[in-house]
């Protein structure tokens, strides 16, 4: 096999000094204050997929813990989606009270003030007593909102400081046709966990732990001999965001029968499909912005987009985790598994439910481990915490972490899309 | 419980029903496995495990929709078994280290009613 040491992307290549980090930035109700204001309500950020509303009519609402947003994401008549805060304009009420529908208008339960699909106000009942209200200027609250590559993303700023492709600098570039929509099927995983969000954030950030914490369980399939600590290959950044590649290691070959049985039915979105690699019709595989190095036991190329978002192109599907905070010291966790097709028969029925449980057991690691990090944090005998040079990504978040709670961190659009090497 | 049996050939399941028959969620079945003793979890492994081939050849006859009452009863018992693998094939424990007890996520499939 190749040596791929020399793309072991080490912290020093891409000029990132700090090891060293403050755990405050973990705990303090305050740094937490100015994540809302500064991060979360300025970047752009990840919610969903425009698949989640496919017709005119169709509606879902999104609880934003972060921003203790409620949201209206709906697709218009003329095709449009567009998203509205879930409050009527006339006291308040969050008048959309399902989760996901159907619908021409949206109407108040309390006073039956009545909007279109479009967010505009179609009717007051007893109009005359409102004849200070200008109906055409109090349609539903709108909030940004941009797509990219079928990704819904919003901006909650009263007027974004950057465009969509401006925020995301060239990985969009990178990415430009890789074949999310050919995945419309997916389980989501949610959880809340006591532990501060950038605690995940930087558990998918490195592979470093993946021998240890998932000696059991990740382990025997992705780490590669060659690699044992699962050094991230070829990091590339784009203004605050970034892509690593992941190997895998090809030699797992699983001899516990349900396991075998499993992966008999249908393959788990994780593993490789080596049939359609040989073919050269293995969906992420192919695309020129994935596995640059074409390394041959190519796992996942871990993307991040910050501040809360990683995405894992895998070989029969793929990840998206939103990293949501609630408070310093409390985070929920949305893991989404996205895949061809929903089960057609009871066989991948079993097979998805079974890989599903495996894929929650390791993000229960994750977070178990978050969580017992969190309380080491808490007890105070530590104010900093130390980022390694093979945790580069680490180093990065918090380089522009700190950006943005300066103000900054948003431009001017610099195109970073060269590698490090 | 009504007196829904399992279909005759699969009676070999018959001490799991209690635990796993009446289960209806993902969640329910990962709480239970937390509950249980791994020699339980074992023994479900253990009998069902080598013989997944031989139950999915019988359910493969049913429209996966809309399966009788005993079929529905066995499909059930088998999904135990993709929460006692992890705890018997990966961990060799009942629990996920380190996480909290009891430990619960929720679980979405969108636009299928998994069973």
């Amino acid at each position: 096999m190749a040596d791929y040491s020399e793309h072991m992307t080490k912290a020093a290549d891409l000029g990132l000094e700090n090891g060293r980090v403050p755990t405050e930035y973990y705990t303090s109700p305050e740094y937490f204050r100015r994540e809302q204001e500064m991060i979360f309500r300025r970047a752009w950020l990840m919610v969903g997929r425009v698949e989640e509303v496919p017709e005119p009519g169709d509606y879902v609402v999104r609880d934003m813990p972060t921003l203790k947003a409620s949201v209206i994401i709906a697709r218009g008549k003329d095709g449009e989606v567009r998203a509205f805060h879930n409050a009527c304009s006339h006291r308040g009420v969050a008048l959309v009270c399902q989760d996901r529908g159907n619908a021409l208008t949206f109407r108040c339960p309390y006073h039956a003030w009545t909007y279109r699909i479009d967010g505009s106000l179609s009717a007051i009942p007893g109009e005359q007593d409102f004849a200070h209200v200008d109906k055409a200027a109090n349609g539903l609250a709108r909030i940004h909102l941009d797509s990219w590559s079928g990704f819904i993303f919003l901006n909650f700023a009263d007027e974004p400081e950057v465009t969509l492709p401006e925020y995301l600098a060239g990985l969009d570039v990178m990415l430009e046709g890789a074949p999310f929509d050919q995945f419309p099927f997916y389980v989501a995983v949610t959880d809340e966990i006591d532990c501060n969000w950038k605690n995940l954030v930087n558990a998918f950030n490195e592979g470093y732990h993946v021998a240890v914490l998932h000696a059991k369980t990740l382990r025997p399939m992705v780490v590669p001999k060659d690699n044992p600590h699962l050094h991230y290959l070829d990091i590339k950044q784009f203004g605050p965001h970034s892509a690593g590649t992941v190997p895998r290691n090809f030699d797992y070959n699983p001899q516990a029968p349900a396991l075998t049985w499993v992966y008999a039915q249908m393959l788990p979105t994780s593993a490789p499909d080596m049939e359609a690699i040989a073919q050269g019709r293995a969906g992420f595989y192919e695309h020129p912005g994935i596995n640059r190095l074409n390394i041959p036991n190519f796992g996942t190329e871990t993307i991040t987009i910050f501040p809360n978002i990683s995405i894992q192109p895998l070989a029969n599907g793929y990840l998206f985790y939103q990293f949501w905070p609630i408070s310093e010291g409390r985070m929920r966790t949305e893991v989404r598994v996205y895949a061809r097709h929903a089960p057609r028969t009871l066989r991948e029925e079993f097979a998805m439910a079974s890989t599903l449980a495996a894929t929650r057991d390791v993000v229960v690691e994750d977070m178990a481990m978050s969580r017992l990090q969190q309380i080491g944090f808490e007890s105070g005998g530590k104010k900093f915490q130390h980022f390694g040079q093979n945790e580069p990504l680490l180093r990065m978040f918090t380089r522009d972490y700190e950006a943005f709670l300066a103000g900054g961190g948003l431009g001017p659009p610099a195109r970073q899309a060269e590698a490090a090497e | 419980m009504s007196q829904v049996t399992l279909p005759q050939q699969f009676a070999f399941l018959e001490p799991f029903v209690a635990n796993w028959g009446g289960l209806r969620s993902a969640d329910e079945r990962y709480a239970k496995r937390q509950e249980l003793a791994q020699g339980e979890l074992e023994a479900l492994h253990a009998a069902l495990a080598p013989r997944l081939e031989e139950v999915f050849t019988h359910l493969d006859q049913f429209d996966p929709q809309a399966l009788p009452e005993a079929e529905a009863l066995l499909f059930r018992v088998v999904l135990g078994l993709t929460e006692a693998a992890q705890a018997v094939e990966i961990f060799g424990q009942p629990r996920v280290p380190h996480a909290p007890f009891p430990h619960s996520v929720k679980m979405a499939w969108a636009g299928y009613q998994p069973h």
